[in-house]
């Protein structure tokens, strides 16, 4: 990963990644990586972190880990919340974000533990950031630098869900399942309230839109899992999945309807 | 409906009485659940020996035998115990991600020299 690694010097991108808050040790940002048996992959995502240059601080939620995730990430440089039962990647992420809303942290970062969010690419979140969005999604689908490749199935159900985002959310954003994604505090707190258990996806990006939140989308390199299995290996979650999100968007848009009556 | 039949279905819902209890004995069961499952055997009691409110009920079906009638509210019975579980769990399912979140929040290892 080494060519990957952008110079860390001024106008790079990584100098926000540096910064101390006042409250000594703590960085102004977090970065809040969900695991679930990633044994395979999770040591190597954070010594890529860390050998980028980025001193943020890092929590890592084990969301009951069966395999050693959880021992592992104990060796290691990171804020570690261990659920004591498994719960989902949503509640993962939710666990993660009331942390980060809880220690005050102005921005926040997702991204997965399975190594295919590559962490040279969060300055370019960052700087989306910066220029006035209030989240950002890292996305596979803009961009030339697509190293990625989804499969034509998947990609059908991601531009189906980005539609239907756009049509209720008024938000167009072509990579709605995109775990890749920065944060300013306002979003965290809002997403901290309520968070989607199973799959969130287009469902929150509908409510955020719903809720005014300026969202943007930065082409972001994502790259192919190396090791362990994807939650769309499952042919069963992965039928579920579009019921799911379809019947979530729409609850999204009337609760919104019935709570402004 | 025979007498055959009525006697049938009463014994069916007494035994189902006497399950509720013994798991109500054996605390596998709450007394908030016991009493929505006797009002339902109250409820099959009624319209077994209540002819006339089941023949009523029958010609307002449009079915032909008692027993349909006495089906279909069956039917209809489960559908909202489903609908009542399904709730039930859900909530449950809600209680113990916030409890296992909180859990997790009060326990967070940190690495060494960072503050609390």
């Amino acid at each position: 990963m080494a060519a990957a690694v952008p110079p860390h010097g001024k106008g790079s991108g990584m100098e926000g990644l540096k910064g101390k808050s006042p409250r000594g040790a703590r960085t102004e940002g977090v970065i809040i990586i969900p695991v679930y048996n990633e044994e395979k992959n999770v040591r190597a995502v954070l010594e890529e972190i860390r050998g980028e240059g980025i001193d943020w601080d890092i929590v890592a939620v084990d969301d009951g880990s069966t395999d050693r995730s959880r021992e592992l990430l104990e060796d290691m440089r990171v804020i570690l919340i261990s659920h004591p039962v498994n719960l989902g990647y949503g509640a993962a992420v939710q666990t993660g974000l009331r942390y980060a809303v809880k220690e005050g942290y102005g921005t926040v970062v997702l991204m997965d533990a399975d190594g295919q969010h590559v962490p040279s690419e969060i300055p370019k979140l960052l700087r989306g950031v910066e220029n006035g969005a209030d989240i950002v999604i890292g996305s596979r689908l803009l961009g030339p630098a697509a190293e990625y490749r989804i499969p034509l199935l998947r990609r059908i159900g991601i531009s189906f869900f980005s539609s239907v985002a756009r049509l209720l959310g008024g938000t167009r954003i072509y990579d709605v399942t995109s775990g890749f994604q920065a944060m300013r505090r306002p979003v965290a707190e809002f997403l901290a309230e309520e968070y989607p258990v199973e799959f969130p996806d287009a469902e929150v990006i509908i409510s955020l839109g719903l809720k005014k939140f300026r969202i943007a989308e930065v082409p972001a390199r994502i790259r192919r899992r190396e090791r362990g299995t994807s939650m769309y290996a499952n042919p069963a979650k992965a039928l579920y999945y579009p019921f799911k999100s379809l019947l979530a968007s729409f609850i999204v848009l009337l609760r919104l309807i019935r709570e402004r009556k | 409906m025979s007498l055959q039949a009525k006697l049938i279905i009463t014994a069916l819902a007494l035994a189902n009485g006497f399950f509720i209890l013994e798991l109500l004995r054996k605390r596998k069961l709450t007394e908030s659940y016991t009493l929505l499952w006797f009002l339902v055997i109250g409820s099959i009691f009624f319209a077994t020996w209540a002819d006339r409110f089941l023949y009523s009920l029958t010609q307002l079906f449009g079915a032909i035998a008692p027993v349909s009638t006495l089906t279909l509210l069956s039917l209809a019975f489960i559908l909202v115990m489903l609908i009542f579980f399904s709730m039930k769990i859900s909530r449950l399912e809600r209680v113990i991600k916030e409890l296992a979140q909180r859990v997790a929040l009060d326990n967070v290892r940190r690495p060494k020299g960072m503050q609390g």
